[in-house]
């Protein structure tokens, strides 16, 4: 098992394990021009191993630019990335070992709540900033801490208001009259949907349908029966994945298509999910994301270019782009105060906005950001942004979706 | 209807569930083998499908024919490789090893084909059949054909060949079926090569109906062991039971209560069983069991 954790380490990290252990505290420093070492521990094996490589990837393409442009204060930056296998205890022994151990100058911080809910305690009990490239959940920033920061436009329960805010913007003669909630019972999926049923609700959308489901959950048909069943005008998913796949196809059996198809993260899998369900049937169907590869942000095309680049001319994915923008955050406050102190870093980050190629990043005293997602719908086979406004790729929505092909 | 809707639903769920464990449980039943790697060994199958379907455009489940002798022969190395060789040692042995094993698969799966989702979509993936109001999901009911095949087929070999007569009798009594000339190595590694054998067509199923990553065997082997706990470890018919009874669980706790509960439901009436009937619902209590 180290066999192939090592092996996995080393193909992506490179060289970068060699240097990272056992540098004695006392030849650290900023007199000595060393690297500045940033300890990241990623999921690079086990459940969340998908988003932590694209996390990992995202780390290095910025590292790399970073370094291609003069360093942080002037020095080189160096990843030290440890492999936590989607494990709560693993991944706070790595960032204790990273902090104590390995004594790296600063943390980023790893994928998903689950993993960043124990590793931010760990960077707060040291006192360490930590910016977070993932981690929505709302409570991990109800927990006081002073060093944590989360590199996305919102937390999960307000991820999808720009879609509530489209829906409320329609003439009402439009708007869907009735909706059906599914969702997976993920701490990232099922607050989005709670929220946006509360805010529909409100908009007078009649809730006829919801259910909450454990992750484990492969067979969708008995969802997309009890749904077809009440032929609810929107239908609103908290999906993670394969769920996602599974009710599009369970519906697609069953012969019912919605007027409006709403689901979090499985639409955003870009190719596997349009070859899942198949591309005709990605058409009209919406979600929220925090990153576009065409999104008008500032170094946005350097960004995509330079990780096509390193990695074989492939697209980004969103936990990609997320991570790059969290190392644009941990730049930006270290550029701005000048030092590695890691308070004033924190202060910095509270006090001002950061622009990142997620667009302006700004936020609250609890370190939750105060900025909105983009609505990303799939039109012809490719995803556009058509809300909010200023970051759109196209003024076009398909409403209502078309039926299944 | 949705009643009946849930019922064909979970049937064949239930059904292709069975073609699944249904290696597990024989493995078990003649090698005393918890094979915590056939999970592993379903990805890797349902990966082969793919690219197979990929690069021919051979049909997935159709493709078994090609897959299950590969799987045979790589069950057959792994058996004479890994567990022949830490059997003796300890009981809990196997288990170990096989664990290592289904980790050395999902990294190297990781490694050479990448971290990413997959699935075959044939041009049948998401149709049904209509028949008087009921949807009958086209790749399900592909795929309850194949687990009919291939349960069919098993359930031939074990009760009607010479060959199955011995993996039976070493299943029942080693000593005696070594005493009247059954060779308990070679049919150990042949019973063990079978069950491996089976993951070609689970896998192939697996393939169409569900979008699978190299880590996804852990969904699939916890899902496993709890069918055939259930049905009785070693027992194919206790497969078969355990399998359906978990397929029309998901279906009707999901038609009539919540997604929720299904999963704690499956496993408590496991515990309940277990409580009440140790060796299962099919499971034949041993002499080893007695003392």
């Amino acid at each position: 098992m180290a066999v192939i954790r090592r092996a996995t380490l080393l193909l992506l990290t490179a060289a970068l394990t060699a240097s990272a252990c056992g540098t004695p505290p006392s030849k650290r420093g900023a007199e000595s021009g060393k690297p500045i070492s940033i300890g990241i521990s990623l999921p690079l094996t086990g459940d969340f191993s998908q988003p932590g490589k694209e996390a990992g990837r995202g780390y290095q393409v910025w590292a790399d630019l970073v370094n291609a442009r003069g360093g942080l204060l002037g020095r080189k930056v160096k990843l030290v990335v440890t492999d936590d296998a989607s494990n709560q205890d693993t991944v706070v022994s790595d960032y204790t070992r990273l902090i104590t151990q390995n004594k790296v100058d600063l943390l980023l911080g790893t994928f998903s709540s689950l993993l960043n809910y124990p590793a931010s305690a760990v960077a707060e009990k040291n006192q360490m900033l930590y910016v977070q490239p993932a981690g929505g959940a709302e409570k991990i920033f109800n927990r006081g801490f002073k060093y944590l920061f989360y590199a996305q436009p919102a937390t999960a329960p307000h991820q999808a208001d720009v879609f509530v805010d489209w829906i409320a913007a329609l003439p009402a003669a439009e708007r869907p009259k009735t909706a059906a909630y599914p969702t997976q019972d993920d701490p990232f999926a099922r607050p989005v949907i709670d929220t946006m049923r509360a805010r529909l609700e409100k908009l007078g959308v009649k809730t006829v349908y919801s259910t909450v489901y454990p992750p484990d959950t492969t067979n969708l048909q008995p969802i997309a029966s009890a749904i077809a069943a009440k032929k609810p005008d929107l239908v609103a998913q908290g999906a993670v994945f394969e769920d996602g796949v599974g009710l599009v196809r369970s519906l697609k059996q069953l012969g019912y298509s919605p007027k409006q198809l709403f689901q979090t993260s499985a639409p955003s899998n870009a190719d596997q999910y349009s070859k899942g369900v198949g591309a005709a049937n990605t058409e009209g169907v919406f979600y929220t994301v925090s990153w576009n590869e065409r999104a008008r942000t500032p170094l946005n095309k350097t960004f995509t270019a330079l990780y096509g680049r390193r990695y074989g001319g492939a697209t980004p994915a969103e936990d990609a782009a997320d991570a790059f923008a969290a190392g644009q955050v941990l730049q930006a406050a270290v550029g701005k105060v000048g030092r590695l102190d890691q308070k004033a870093l924190a202060d910095y980050l509270r006090g001002h906005p950061v622009s990142t190629i997620l667009g302006p990043l700004r936020w609250d005293a609890r370190g939750a950001p105060l900025a909105k997602f983009m609505l990303a719908q799939w039109q012809s086979g490719r995803v556009e942004i058509v809300a909010p406004a200023a970051r759109a790729t196209t003024t076009h929505v398909v409403n209502p979706k078309p039926g299944w092909k | 209807m949705a009643f009946v809707q849930a019922v064909v639903i979970g049937l064949l769920i239930g059904g292709v569930y069975a073609l699944m464990a249904s290696g597990l449980t024989l493995v078990f039943g003649v090698l005393r083998v918890v094979n915590v790697a056939q999970g592993a060994l379903l990805i890797l199958a349902a990966l082969l499908t793919w690219l197979l379907w990929r690069t021919t455009g051979i049909d997935p489940i159709l493709s078994a024919v090609l897959t299950t002798p590969v799987m045979a022969g790589l069950g057959w190395l792994l058996y004479r490789g890994v567990v022949d060789r830490v059997r003796a040692a300890d009981p809990a042995m196997p288990v170990l090893a096989t664990f290592g094993v289904a980790l050395v698969i999902e990294g190297a799966l990781n490694v050479t084909a990448g971290n990413t989702y997959r699935s075959a979509t044939p041009p049948y993936f998401a149709r049904s059949f209509h028949v008087a109001g009921i949807a009958v999901p086209q790749p399900h009911l592909y795929g309850f054909a194949a687990a009919v095949v291939v349960l069919g087929a098993l359930y031939l070999l074990l009760t009607r060949t010479w060959t199955g007569r011995a993996i039976r009798a070493t299943a029942q009594n080693p000593s005696g079926a070594a005493l009247v000339g059954v060779g308990a190595r070679s049919t150990a590694a042949l019973a063990f090569a079978i069950g491996v054998a089976t993951t070609g067509a689970g896998g192939a199923v697996l393939s169409v109906l569900y979008p699978f990553y190299p880590a996804s065997h852990y969904d699939w082997i916890a899902k496993l062991l709890g069918i055939i706990v259930l049905g009785g470890l070693g027992s194919l018919p206790g497969a078969l039971t355990g399998a359906v009874i978990l397929g029309l669980a998901e279906t009707l706790t999901a038609t009539y209560g919540s997604l929720r509960w299904s999963t704690l439901v499956f496993y408590l009436v496991i515990l309940v069983v277990l409580l009440v009937r140790p060796q299962g619902l099919f499971g034949a209590r041993l002499r080893e069991d007695a003392a």
